[in-house]
């Protein structure tokens, strides 16, 4: 119990008196008055306390403009991916409403022309699906490419 | 809560929502000057984590960079010091795991035999002697005990975080953190009277 008592104090010394409610520093404070042990293991681990502030470990100041420097760096390279992002899906709105408007006029258009050359409407309606879908298959291709190219070029696929 | 509490912990949060806001826009002048204001602070951290400056220092640069990256996750109901702390010591973690699948508890092996990276002290005149044969003595002290220990007693007694700040930093139970202060404290004082003897 007497050891259990000694333990309790040397834990809440081990927590630092900030932490500790009112109760628990009178407590501390009684036992301490009364116990030479706990008071000696109080004032070494306030000596460590005060010396391990004194210690002086500070940061060069070519470390510390390094670090800007590089965050400087990155801060602009995070900003330039988020106007390519934002350029890539204002085209991608952009594209999207221009095919909703234009579309329909298209068909109309394309359906003038297989009346006046006699084409039935299966084979029109396919060369239609086919000049409807080749620009974006095309730009699929394009991008597919050009993401194995990037990707080769960082040494990171086809291991 | 009294008048000053409040007005303390009101100004308190109008600092952290002004670094969240900064933090959110990537603001660079406000980077500049929270690198600045914990510059000391971080890297003493970090030396006593990682118990090598080479490496503090690249962890350093590491955790302000993922400080521009993730800014929008910082919650500014936290002070800005435990979300810092929490970055590099995850950054420093995982950096040990995949330069050695260990964890930060596994750092014991590594360092045997060798001693923390003295503090950066110039070429000092003679009244600083000893203050650094104490830094010295403190350094090694503090090398000699387990990394969690090492870890919570910096955390408490240098940087002054609260414990609940400390287990929010290190991912430990409150419980474990008060365990490892009461352990390391237990370790490090015969070491140091030992060295002072």
């Amino acid at each position: 119990m007497i050891r259990d008592r000694h333990q309790q104090a040397q834990e809440l010394i081990a927590c630092g008196l900030r932490d500790l409610s009112l109760s628990q520093q009178a407590w501390l404070r009684t036992h301490l008055d009364e116990c030479a042990s706990c008071r000696d293991y109080a004032q070494a681990a306030e000596q460590f306390v005060r010396a391990l502030r004194s210690v002086p470990v500070v940061a060069d100041r070519a470390l510390v403009r390094t670090t800007q420097m590089r965050v400087h760096l990155r801060s602009r390279q995070l900003l330039q991916r988020r106007e390519r992002l934002w350029l890539v899906w204002m085209s991608c709105v952009l594209v999207g409403l221009s095919v909703a408007i234009t579309t329909p006029f298209l068909w109309r258009g394309w359906e003038w022309l297989a009346e006046r050359a006699h084409l039935s409407s299966p084979v029109w309606q396919v060369g239609f699906m086919i000049f409807w879908l080749s620009p974006a298959l095309a730009a699929s291709l394009l991008f597919l490419a050009r993401g194995i190219h990037l990707t080769d070029a960082n040494g990171t696929s086809r291991g | 809560m009294n008048a000053a509490a409040c007005y303390f912990v009101n100004g308190m949060e109008s600092e952290t929502s002004a670094i969240a806001r900064g933090l959110r826009r990537r603001d660079p002048d406000l980077l500049d000057r929270l690198i600045e204001q914990y510059q000391h602070r971080l890297l003493r951290y970090l030396l006593y984590l990682t118990s090598n400056r080479e490496l503090a220092e690249d962890m350093f640069q590491e955790t302000w960079i993922r400080v521009l990256e993730r800014g929008h996750q910082y919650d500014p109901k936290y002070e800005f010091s435990t979300w810092l702390f929490s970055i590099a010591r995850n950054l420093t973690v995982d950096y040990l795991r995949k330069k050695k699948p260990a964890s930060l508890d596994g750092l014991l092996d590594e360092e045997e035999g060798v001693s923390l990276d003295p503090p950066d002290l110039r070429p000092s005149p003679l009244e600083l002697l000893a203050q650094h044969e104490q830094a010295e003595r403190i350094s090694e002290a503090l090398t000699g005990i387990a990394p969690e220990y090492r870890e919570a007693i910096v955390l408490r007694f240098q940087e002054g975080l609260a414990l609940g700040e400390i287990a929010a930093v290190t991912g430990a139970p409150l419980g474990t953190v008060k365990s490892r202060l009461y352990r390391g404290l237990n370790a490090l004082l015969p070491r140091l009277k030992g060295a002072q003897a």
